[in-house]
């Protein structure tokens, strides 16, 4: 019988090899704003252009969701986030803004400044 | 513009500052001056880290390499080997395996988020809520197996205790005293409850938390359980919070699948459930004796106190009721400990506060940040100040049971001490930043109007008295306020705080009495000269054509009873007895040549 910290430690070992195989060592990690003030402000679209980006082939990138960071006036937010580089923030990302990222910053690397937080 | 390669967070924190990293701030910039690295590396101050004893703290992005107890003599060899040649200098790294601050690794270089300091709101924004592998592999459920194991439910009590953690739901009752009177109970059945009722209108620090990350929340509330003896648990959470009941739904449904609910919690001899029960979103059902009425199935109304829900709550049972981000705190206690925890804040408030800051900021959003940090802080270095120029008249806090505070009061620091004495409250952790263009009386009668309308309607001084107070706010903005209304408010006000049986008739006078202490020259103003300075009350606003006129007729077109006169081309006139006052005009006008006063 293990303890309940044994549990734990074992259960912590096995989730986190189970969110490497959903992909989170890949290059890039997008995480994408969805509470209730996001949702208000759009970001399902913006989940959605993500989601088709990925389908249609992108690869190399872990898409989650997430919760609200708090930044309620530059809703929705995208972050991306890449070993040994700076996160990147997003603010105001439309779906159109959101294509944009996917074309320039996750395929090319580019970061586009004007938009970040 | 060059690209930004390193970005530095500099601790800007109490203990810092007096560990002397302000010397330490010019001398990077001079040594990032030497090597012309000005344009490629910034510089960020961040609040407090909470590793004081280990400060002055340097972070160094990318790769969040913390430095700490960094001298001045340092600087060259960290801007040398790792900004210059990146490889950074072993020898002054420290690793941290804290629980709280978990978002500052991806937000902490945005001065917004630099400043605060986060306990309850740690994994917002960072993790997926909706899946609790994200919580486990951020050492997720580690304090309850921690509780269940290497501590009794004593040594727990302790703990919390020692934090000096206070509820955040408003009273500020200390935790650990709250969990040890429920504990002492003997009782065949006990219940803890989690008060996710929220409100304060325009309040959503409960909201957001929930949704951003349901599982600290349970694992808060499970630990409770097992330091007091209970089995079940309830989530009182208002029905209109839809997304957030079906993140805790999951989160449920996820702990139970993993054993970490249900019987035999992580194969302990402890067992313990939850339930949601939703709540149709009265104000008066946060009320921790209307909200146990509510879930009982009665009619949510508060009953008189002693005794406490500690000893005679849910259905008679000793009953533990605490607040979302009370609830939130609690993992970080046991992991990080009571003792550090106890070092953040103030003499009389520990820990941290969330915020939702609204109205006339830059920045609005949520905000968590040590207790002790002072107004000022929060409006100008995280909520970047005023917008469109204009000046700050007030901050409100507590909503609809808080007060007002003009500037002087700006430096004041944020506990439930300082707050009080100021003539405000903590509250559960509305603030709204007001600026001139805001009408004081207009904000008492908003919120008397709200309160008014949310009386439960037992106690006769609560009921009929705060719907007197509605009328006189209301007559002083429609400028028929009349000599001695001033008096009778106040005296109204301390009537219906002294004989209402709860909070809410209690609390809901305190908007007017804190405007009127603060702002008595506007209610004056009102009264006496018929004159609304913030230009709000449209009743003692009059709209005038003045020179700059062109006669283009906008005016004439879009008023709606036809109070404006004129021929085209020629200056136009607004006929006073028929003006309604509705503003139409003065926007449409594109020549500003309409005076509002
Ligand atoms: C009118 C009224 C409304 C309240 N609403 C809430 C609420 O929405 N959420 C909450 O946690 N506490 C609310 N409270 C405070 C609760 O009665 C209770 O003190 C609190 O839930 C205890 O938890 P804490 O010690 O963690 O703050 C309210 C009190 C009053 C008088
Ligand atoms: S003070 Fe007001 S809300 Fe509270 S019990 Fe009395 S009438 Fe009801
Ligand atoms: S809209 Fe302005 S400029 Fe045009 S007629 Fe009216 S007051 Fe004159
Ligand atoms: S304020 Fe309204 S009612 Fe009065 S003149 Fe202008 S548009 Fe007409
Ligand atoms: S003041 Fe710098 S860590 Fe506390």
């Amino acid at each position: 019988m293990l303890t309940p910290i044994q549990t734990i430690k074992k259960k912590r070992a096995e989730a986190v090899n189970r969110i490497i195989s959903k992909g989170y060592l890949s290059t890039k990690r997008v995480y994408v704003g969805m509470a209730t003030c996001e949702i208000a402000a759009g970001s399902k679209d913006v989940m959605d252009v993500f989601r088709q980006a990925i389908a249609n082939g992108l690869t190399d990138v872990y898409l989650s969701q997430k919760g609200c960071a708090g930044r309620c006036n530059l809703e929705p937010t995208v972050e991306v986030v890449e070993e040994g580089k700076i996160p990147v923030k997003y603010g105001r990302v439309t779906p159109q803004r959101a294509r944009d990222i996917v074309e320039r910053h996750l395929k090319k690397g580019e970061i586009i400044a004007e938009w970040t937080i | 513009m060059k690209e930004t390669k390193y970005k530095l967070t500099l601790c800007d924190g109490t203990a810092c500052i007096q560990n002397q990293s302000k010397v330490l701030h010019q001398a990077l910039e001079a040594e990032l001056d030497k090597h012309g690295l000005r344009q490629s590396v910034s510089i960020h101050l961040s609040g407090c880290l909470g590793i004081c004893q280990k400060g002055p703290v340097l972070i160094v992005n990318p790769g969040y390499i913390m430095y700490g107890r960094v001298q001045v003599e340092d600087i060259p060899e960290i801007v040398e080997s790792h900004l210059v040649r990146n490889k950074a200098v072993t020898r002054l790294i420290i690793t941290e395996d804290h629980l709280y601050n978990r978002f500052f690794r991806i937000f902490g270089d945005v001065d917004f988020f630099g400043k605060q300091m986060r306990i309850c709101l740690r994994n917002c924004g960072v993790i997926d809520p909706e899946n609790i592998d994200d919580y486990l592999s951020l050492r997720g459920y580690e304090a309850l197996a921690k509780a269940l194991e290497s501590m009794t439910p004593e040594e727990v009590i302790a703990e919390v205790k020692k934090s000096g953690l206070r509820g955040r739901g408003g009273a500020g009752f200390p935790t650990g005293l709250k969990w040890e009177f429920t504990a002492k109970q003997t009782a065949d059945d006990k219940y803890v409850i989690c008060n996710a009722d929220e409100g304060d209108p325009g309040a959503f620090m409960d909201r957001s938390a929930i949704e951003g990350d349901p599982h600290t929340v349970l694992e808060g509330m499970i630990i409770a359980g097992y330091a007091i003896g209970a089995k079940k648990g309830i989530i009182y959470i208002r029905a209109e919070y839809p997304l957030a009941i079906e993140r805790l739904e999951k989160a449920i449904a996820a702990a139970r699948e993993h054993g970490i609910l249900g019987a035999n919690v992580l194969g302990s001899d402890f067992s313990f459930d939850i339930e949601i029960r939703l709540g149709a979103g009265a104000f008066v059902c946060g009320e921790e004796t209307a909200l146990i009425h509510s879930i009982e199935g009665h009619r949510g109304m508060p009953r008189p106190r002693p005794p406490y829900p500690s000893v005679k709550g849910l259905f008679g049972k000793p009953t533990l009721i605490n607040n979302v981000e009370t609830w939130a705190s609690i993992p970080v206690i046991l992991l990080d400990g009571g003792k550090w925890f106890s070092t953040v804040g103030t003499e009389t408030s520990k820990g941290t506060k969330v915020f939702a800051l609204a109205g006339k900021v830059h920045n609005t959003g949520l905000v968590e940040v040590p207790m002790g940090t002072t107004l000022r802080e929060i409006i100008y270095d995280i909520g970047g100040g005023i917008p469109n120029g204009k000046t700050f008249k007030a901050v409100q806090t507590g909503g609809p049971s808080g007060g007002c505070l003009p500037a002087k009061y700006l430096d004041t620091q944020i506990d439930y001490e300082s707050l009080a004495k100021a003539g405000s409250i903590m509250g559960s952790g509305g603030m709204i930043v007001i600026d001139e263009d805001s009408c004081m009386v207009g904000l008492a009668k908003f919120f008397i109007e709200f309160t008014q309308d949310e009386s439960c309607g037992k106690c006769t001084p609560c009921r009929e008295g705060t719907k007197r107070m509605y009328e006189i706010l209301t007559r002083i903005t429609e400028g028929k306020g009349q000599p001695g209304d001033i008096e009778k408010l106040e005296r109204l006000g301390e009537m219906i705080k002294r004989s209402s049986l709860c909070g809410l008739g209690q609390s809901a006078p305190n908007p007017v009495l804190s405007t009127i202490k603060n702002f008595r020259e506007e209610y004056e103003e009102h009264i006496h000269s018929k004159k609304c300075r913030a230009g709000q009350c449209a009743a003692m606003l009059s709209y005038t054509v003045n020179v700059k006129c062109v006669g283009c007729g906008a005016c004439k077109r879009i008023c709606p009873v036809g109070a404006v006169e004129g021929t085209r081309k020629e200056k136009h006139l607004i006929l006073q007895d028929k003006c309604i006052r509705c503003g139409q005009c003065y926007e449409v006008c594109k020549f500003d040549a309409i005076t509002k006063a």
